[in-house]
């Protein structure tokens, strides 16, 4: 069986990446909000995980702001790159493999 | 709350923090201005710092693994610089782990006792020679015992040896002789048993012993009823009282002990007992040396003769690698400076390659690496060659130190422990870290201190180097030169002491006699008629076998050490504290045959001289009192001034010889004829082939009384190589370090030459280019080198003048400035250095001007 290829916080920025570019604060509230406050990371872990996706080329900094509207100049700004997306894809099909498999054996209620 | 998280930012590595300070201050101040809360405010805040205790630890990390990674691949790539540089760093650190490791168990470990700290040696000593101390004489020793505070127990010993009887064939067995508080003061409870009563230590006490656990577990099958039970042995029986535990001896491969039976109210001048003690726990042995030192003064002032002798405390441990002290230290300032040597080389050879890499260093600062960055790269460059030298040299160590023990002919005595332990492991982590940080510092401050902006300048050019460099490249290859010139200076004095001690003129052929030791059952052989009977036997039987020219029987085989006593000649008294010592040697007819020592005046000894009052003396002692040479008939007497002991009639003068150790101070040596008073049991025979007469001896001794025991069986040569064997070990120890320093200093100086040539090959081409001819850039380069090999050897000399200076008191009938040192060491380093200097001026001479001017 395949192990996780991302951590729970890497996977959990690349989601909160995949509808629109984010900085930092803006990732860490998406995280927040999509786990129910479960899952909350502070700035040493965010920022060391950012580092090392832009190492990996899972995500970029981007040049220009994404809304000079709604945007705040201090802030650095990311963006999922193809392989980003690629990866967080295929870690979520894994994830809904595993689901599907825990249905199927009865460990969770099947879905309606 | 913000100020102190920035602070707190500090803990993450520069670049991250440079990176992403800002970012994470600005994260943290959005929260918090998100939550109205209090609690929660503060509970963001907390999970805010906690984060950065768990991630800034990981960013280090990572950053050490990528510069590693970045490292090891670099190193991977310039395979021959990896390996010349951890070669020499293993070779360097190898040799100091091997040195640190004998340093340890001679200097550092603690004595395989309980609480060692606290076993002392007391004794007294003589203020005005040195030479004398160590021991104790009885009845001081009992006053001191009944008056000292300091101690929880005290007690004195003096070794001996004897014979277990058995059917096989004795078995000779060291024992000591100690008082009841002796044992005691080790800490440690017998195995069995009980240790020796006050009642038992007495004069004609009974007759009762203890076993050391081998000897316990040899003869005895480690029978746990062995207590009460017989010890048959060539001087009697005794009754077994008790077994030390395993492991157990003291003094040094002592197996058997015994009540020492002294009379208190004996001479107070007899010195041949050592004491030691176990301080109380609340006492220093500083303090313990105070109060002895009193007690002893007041001892003294109530008895005559006061021999002004001081009562003295030291640590035992001190007293017992006395003897080994400065030749550990010697041997630790030699790998030293061997190491020193190494790291050098290594440090040129990083600076020289941190040139070439000038261009790396320039793209990865334009690419956005900082200075901080590019130095803790070659930090870690420096640090893995350092691990890697490390671990190499561990191996080297572990390999040497077998062979280096193989040079030590004796047994070492027990309380010494060779193995590694956490102290050797933690010296060689610790200098394999040192060292690197030490060499990976120069080109790390090199870099730091050239701009970016110089170094882009010279990227684009062919390698250069600043004169900043060349200067500092100039003075480490001087120093390495005189480095290895005072340690070839160091091995130099070394072998000739050695040579001095061990080439000696001993007045007779060591490689034809054979020595022995006879144990004879002293039950059956009492000093007097019996004994008489046996050597006179054993002189007759042996002397008769094949093979053998002469044998002689003495109290003192020569180069053993001799029992020194004070004379007066008659007519010429001195008072107690400017008498001398001379050996006294009991001899039997046939000594000086053996020996080959002519009797120059008056005659040998006969058997008609046994229990007379005469005397031999040899010819110092007959030329320094009678240098008209009238000795034959003169009268000398032993002991102090106040002795009753007889006059002695000197009967003949015999040739001058070495009795006593290789290195003791040379006395005077007198020859007495044996009596009923003495049992001889030193054999020496005289033979052309001492391996195969041995057997023959051995049976015969057989034949004659199969009780007697042969024991410490060497031929007179054997003992001047066991008695060299320290001045050996040194000699050959600091030889192989030198070797080893010179042919790393010919390699660095090769280096440097080389490397300021390759340098210098457009300056070289455009002066042949104009005409100079190949005898002037030769010129030019033999001068650089003599520039510099003129400089190391001024230093070196001067080095080498220290060395001499420091180590003039181990050194044996050899000047510090010896003159034969001073001239052959420098004639060997500068031979190593112009043959250093030979390739690299040839290829000056050869540059193609052409060639040269076109890498423009």
């Amino acid at each position: 069986m395949r192990t996780f290829a991302l951590s729970r916080d890497t996977f959990h920025i690349l989601v909160a990446l995949a509808d629109r570019d984010r900085h930092g604060y803006s990732i860490m509230q998406e995280v927040s909000a999509r786990t129910g406050g479960s899952v909350r990371l502070s700035p040493s872990t965010l920022y060391s995980a950012i580092k090392r996706l832009l190492e990996e080329g899972l995500i970029e900094e981007l040049a220009e702001r994404p809304d000079p509207a709604h945007d705040d100049e201090r802030r650095r700004y990311y963006r999922l790159t193809k392989a980003g997306r690629k990866a967080a894809a295929a870690e979520a099909a894994h994830l809904e493999k595993l689901l599907a498999d825990a249905r199927s054996s009865g460990l969770l209620p099947k879905r309606s | 709350m913000l100020t102190f998280y920035r602070a707190c930012l500090r803990l993450y590595p520069g670049d991250f923090r440079d990176e992403y300070a800002r970012e994470l201050t600005l994260v943290l101040a959005d929260r918090l201005r998100d939550e109205s809360s209090p609690v929660l405010r503060l509970a963001i805040w907390l999970h805010a710092l906690l984060g950065i205790l768990i991630e800034a630890p990981l960013e280090h990390l990572r950053v050490l693994a990528a510069d590693a990674r970045y490292a090891v691949r670099l190193l991977r790539r310039e395979t021959s610089v990896t390996l010349a540089a951890t070669g020499m760093l293993a070779l360097g650190i190898g040799a100091a782990t091997l040195v640190f490791t004998i340093a340890n168990a001679i200097l550092l470990r603690p004595l395989p006792f309980p609480s060692a700290d606290r076993l002392v040696s007391i004794d007294e000593y003589n203020p005005a020679d040195r030479r004398n101390g160590d021991t104790v004489a009885y009845p001081n020793f009992v006053d001191l015992r009944g008056r000292a505070r300091s101690f929880e127990h005290i007690g004195v010993y003096a070794d001996g040896k004897s014979a277990i009887r058995h059917p096989d064939g004795n078995e000779p067995v060291l024992l000591a002789a100690v008082s009841e508080g002796f044992l005691p003061a080790f800490g440690v409870a017998p195995a069995l048993g009980r240790f020796f009563t006050a009642e038992e230590t007495v004069p004609n006490g009974p007759r009762v012993a203890i076993l050391g656990y081998s000897l316990f577990e040899r003869r005895f099958g480690a029978d746990p009823s062995i207590v009460g039970r017989a010890l048959n042995t060539v001087d009697g029986t005794f009754t077994i009282v008790g077994v030390m535990p395993r492991g157990f001896q003291f003094p040094n491969l002592c197996d058997l002990w015994v009540p020492l039976g002294m009379d208190a109210n004996g001479p107070r001048t007899d010195y041949f007992l050592s004491a030691v003690g176990r301080l109380r726990e609340d006492v220093s042995s500083h303090d313990a040396n105070r109060e002895v030192a009193m007690l002893m003064a007041q001892i003294k002032q109530q008895h005559t003769p006061n021999n002004g002798w001081i009562g003295r405390v030291q640590p035992l441990r001190d007293v017992l690698n006395a003897g080994y002290r400065p030749a550990v230290v010697l041997l630790l300032a030699a790998a030293a400076l061997l190491l020193a040597i190494a790291c050098a080389n290594v440090s040129h050879l990083l600076l020289v390659k941190a040139s070439a890499r000038a261009r790396e260093m320039a793209v990865r600062t334009a690419m956005g690496a900082t200075r901080r960055r590019l130095v803790r790269q070659l930090v870690t460059e420096g640090l893995i060659l350092g691990i890697i030298g490390g671990v190499a040299g561990a191996f080297l160590a572990s390999l040497g130190l077998p062979a280096l023990l193989a040079l030590v002919p004796i047994q070492l005595p027990s309380w010494l422990d060779f193995s590694a332990d956490g102290r050797v492991l933690a010296f060689a982590v610790g200098l394999s870290l040192a060292t690197s940080l030490a060499f990976a510092c120069l080109p790390a401050l090199n870099l730091s201190r050239r701009s970016i902006l110089n170094r882009l300048k010279d990227a684009g050019r062919a390698v250069t180097a600043s004169p900043r460099q060349q200067r500092l490249r100039h003075a480490l290859i001087v120093l390495e030169l005189a480095v290895a010139l005072t340690l070839l200076a160091g091995a130099s004095l070394a072998a000739r002491s050695f040579m001095a001690v061990r080439g000696q003129p001993l007045g007779y052929q060591a490689g034809s006699i054979l020595s022995m030791q006879l144990d004879y059952p002293g039950d059956r052989y009492p000093d007097g008629a019996a004994a008489r009977t046996l050597v006179d036997r054993l002189r007759a039987e042996l002397s008769a076998l094949p093979g053998v020219r002469s044998v002689g029987f003495t109290t003192g085989i020569p180069l053993n050490s001799t029992w020194g006593r004070l004379y007066t000649v008659e007519g010429r008294d001195l008072p107690l504290e400017q008498m001398s010592f001379a050996n006294h040697i009991v001899i039997s007819p046939g000594f000086f045959r053996t020996l080959e020592l002519p009797i120059v005046r008056g005659r040998d000894f006969t058997d008609a001289d046994y229990g007379l009052p005469h005397l031999i003396v040899d010819r110092r002692f007959a030329e320094a009192f009678f240098p008209s040479g009238d000795a034959v008939g003169r009268r000398v007497r032993f002991g102090p001034p106040k002795s009753r002991e007889p006059w002695h009639t000197i009967v003949g003068v015999a040739a001058d010889s070495r009795q006593g150790t290789l290195k003791a101070q040379a006395r005077y040596n007198l020859y007495l004829p044996y009596s009923k008073d003495v049992s001889l049991s030193s054999l020496i025979v005289r033979t052309a082939a001492p391996g195969t007469v041995l057997p023959d001896i051995r049976a015969r001794l057989r034949a004659i009384d199969r009780e007697i025991a042969t024991d410490r069986v060497f031929t007179l040569e054997e003992l001047a190589d066991r008695g060299a064997w320290q001045d050996r070990f040194l000699a050959v120890v600091s030889a192989s370090f030198a070797i080893l320093a010179l042919v790393l200093a010919a390699g660095g100086f090769y280096a440097v030459l080389a490397y300021a040539v390759s340098l210098r090959t457009h300056e070289i081409g455009v002066r042949m280019a104009l005409g100079a001819a190949a005898a002037d850039v030769r010129r030019m380069v033999v001068s650089q080198a003599l520039r510099l090999a003129g400089a190391g050897l001024a230093l070196g000399l001067a080095g080498a003048a220290v060395v001499g200076f420091l180590i003039r008191t181990e050194l044996y009938q050899v000047s510090p400035i010896d003159p034969v040192t001073f001239v052959v060491a420098p004639a060997v380093f500068l031979l190593t250095a112009i043959a250093s200097a030979i390739l690299p001026t040839r290829r000056a001479t050869r540059v193609d001007p052409l060639i040269a001017l076109r890498h423009e």
